[in-house]
């Protein structure tokens, strides 16, 4: 996760339980869509049994937020946050 | 001091406990303990299906026909497999089933064992959610959270696969419930999707109520979400304070009844001319409980050219998924219909309407002794008193009951919408006929979808399923053949499909079996099909080349259909 993100990336940071199932379940939503990971990380987020899953997508705001919202709804996500590029961060929205 | 009960047991007890009336599966090795225990279980009804798959669909039928989960049960490896196509069924088409698969004990997993397959793997992309159970103290409350998570928001099968040594395992049987550990570890639904503030959607159905007061041309555009939220009469309500024309998706059709003076029938690739042509001229829609699948919208790019799409959905990842949407109001179809009612100020479109009906056509094609569906649809009907529930497969034939059948009570068609699967009607019907016992259910499917379940006829007669069976025989996969005729030149390769004697068969399965060949004969024979206390099958020698009319091409623009040659030419 080192480096410049390219333009066209997006971070996406999920709180999921840390059950294999659910990060299988997260990657499913990515390998579908076809959606390219330029970078990848997996920690603790601090609450026992939740983690953080962080991805740089190589992808444009709109399917970066279908992407949020196919997340949203998955059981064991707890929350997702779409971070651009630049340094705002939003909440990923409808 | 709890006793101490095995995992079977465990599994048994909590079905009863959720109140499973009834579970369709097939036994095997890694699911033997399940099946040892379940005698001691009266209150659960197993029903013995032919192949696992009948199991899924069966389980979906049930609980499209009853809001409940429906519940299948199969052994590990080639067991769970078969299941596979009823799951993703019930996925796209959102029935809540719960399918238990036996899995082989833990320390044989992942290494290739006898019948071992990675099940959870392969369902992961058609479940809501699915479960390996690690222990047997885990158990009760994997079922009791697998039943809430199957019916609760927008509906899904979830799979449970529990390890043959943990079926053995015993423990105390208890459920720790709501805010046990499980169910707070792993069930945490994000609450602004489930629970939208009031605020925004107080705001939102305020916008949409604007929308609609300034519309010339607005339509309702009904789904299977209606459906599911039974938001029938709310539906209505709004129809008829505003006088807006209705239109009904595959999945729709009984959300609001057929003969409704603002009912327009169904849109998109076998929609009428006039139902699409209303959604190309509209400069308002207000869909309620549905997707915008591309069988609705044909191309999106020419979808709708007009209208701001007001969107109703339970789930907000659909509002903008498919179609530009000018408001989006996330929440349960009954809760938001009812509450637009109250916004909406009364007004009529009686100049719309009119101008709709304008587009309508004529059909105008002829059928081998008059054969016709719409002939052999109301005789149906007409024999049940148009009181029973319509189960289709796949294909031509369901088009023609989808467009053709009078529906008038809610919830009363059922049919595999999203996967489209050959096959669902026959098992499918059974689940139904358990749901509504006391209801005629008819299993509408074409000589091809037939074929693939047809087994099932001796689950009917085995289990005291009095399916009435309906097959459209015209010796070809109906509309793979017809899009053969119009985008493959004709070449009409591996569509003639040969059929068994349907009589003869269902003698053999000792069900009555008739066969009709001409429209004189369909009051009588169907009448007494209808009127059998079991199973009956009836086949109907439908005109070989009738196509499905109009159509629009895949991928092709709502306005430009293909309609049905002049009488006469239809069978060139």
């Amino acid at each position: 996760m080192s480096g410049v993100p390219s333009p066209s990336a997006h971070t996406v940071a999920v709180l999921l339980d840390d059950a294999l199932v659910t990060l299988n379940r997260a990657f499913g939503v990515l390998r579908r869509r076809n959606v390219p990971i330029e970078g990848l990380a997996l920690h603790p987020s601090g609450t026992a049994g939740v983690s953080r899953l962080t991805f740089v997508l190589k992808a444009d705001a709109v399917t970066t937020d279908r992407v949020a919202q196919q997340f949203h709804k998955m059981i064991g996500v707890r929350s997702v946050m779409v971070l651009a590029n630049d340094d705002f961060t939003t909440e990923a929205k409808r | 001091m709890s006793e101490m009960l095995s995992g079977a047991e465990i599994l048994c007890r909590a079905l009863v406990d959720a109140g499973v009336e009834v579970i369709f599966g097939y036994p095997g090795g890694a699911i033997m303990p399940f099946y040892h225990a379940l005698p001691d279980h009266p209150q659960l009804r197993h029903i013995l299906v032919r192949h696992e798959q009948a199991a899924a669909h069966a389980a979906d039928g049930y609980a499209r026909a009853s809001g409940r989960v429906g519940v299948c049960v199969a052994t590990s490896g080639p067991g769970a497999t078969n299941l596979v196509t009823g799951l993703a069924a019930a996925h796209m088409d959102n029935s809540p089933v719960v399918a238990i698969t036996g899995q082989v004990s833990r320390p044989m997993i992942g290494r290739d064992a006898f019948q071992e397959t990675d099940i959870i793997g392969i369902t992961l992309p058609i479940t809501k959610q699915n479960y390996q159970v690690q222990d047997v103290t885990e158990l009760a409350d994997v079922v009791a959270e697998a039943m809430a998570v199957a019916v609760e928001g927008r509906p899904g099968p979830v799979l449970i696969d529990v390890p043959k040594d943990v079926q053995n395992q015993k423990t105390a049987y208890k459920v720790s419930g709501a805010g046990g550990q499980r169910s707070g570890k792993t069930r945490h639904p994000t609450p602004d999707t489930r629970h939208p503030s009031p605020g925004s959607l107080e705001d939102g159905v305020r916008a949409a109520a604007r929308l609609i007061k300034g519309a010339e041309r607005p339509l309702i555009m009904v789904g299977h979400g209606v459906i599911l939220a039974e938001a029938y009469a709310e539906v209505r309500a709004l129809a008829e304070k505003t006088g807006i024309p209705v239109i009904t998706t595959l999945l729709g059709i009984s959300g609001f009844p057929d003969g409704h003076p603002l009912h327009l029938g169904m849109p998109g690739m076998h929609g009428e001319v006039h139902v699409n042509r209303a959604i190309q001229n509209a400069d308002v829609i207000i869909g309620i409980g549905l997707r915008f699948d591309d069988r609705v919208t044909g191309n999106t790019a020419s979808f709708a050219p007009q209208a701001r799409i007001i969107h109703i959905d339970l789930d907000r990842a659909e509002i903008g998924k498919n179609v530009p949407v000018a408001v989006g109001i996330v929440g349960d179809a009954r809760d938001v219909t009812r509450r637009l009612v109250a916004a909406v100020e009364p007004r009529r479109c009686e100049r719309w309407v009119e101008h709709i009906r304008g587009f309508v056509r004529t059909r105008a094609e002829a059928y081998r002794g008059d054969l016709s569906p719409e002939a052999i649809l109301a005789s149906i009907y007409e024999a049940s008193h148009g009181d029973s529930t319509i189960v289709t497969d796949v294909g031509q034939h369901q088009m023609w009951v989808a467009k053709l059948y009078p529906y008038q009570r809610p919830n009363t068609h059922i049919t595999s919408g999203g996967l489209g699967a050959m096959g669902f009607a026959v098992p499918a019907a059974m689940g139904v006929h358990l749901a509504r016992p006391n209801g005629t259910v008819w299993a509408i499917s074409g000589d091809g979808g037939f074929q693939m379940n047809m087994a099932e006829m001796a689950t009917m007669v085995q289990e005291g399923l009095p399916v009435k069976m309906a097959v459209f025989n015209n010796g070809y996969l109906g509309m793979v053949r017809q899009w053969q005729q119009f985008f493959h030149e004709k070449r009409y390769s591996c569509t003639p499909i040969w059929s068994p004697d349907y009589v003869k068969l269902a003698e053999a399965y000792s069900i009555p079996g008739y066969r009709v060949k001409d429209a004189s004969e369909l009051a009588d024979v169907v009448g007494r099909a209808n009127a059998q206390p079991g199973p009956a099958l009836v086949e109907f020698m439908i005109e070989q080349e009738a196509n499905v009319f109009p159509m629009i091409p895949p991928g092709g623009s709502l306005s430009e259909p293909i309609e049905a040659a002049p009488a006469g030419a239809a069978s060139e």
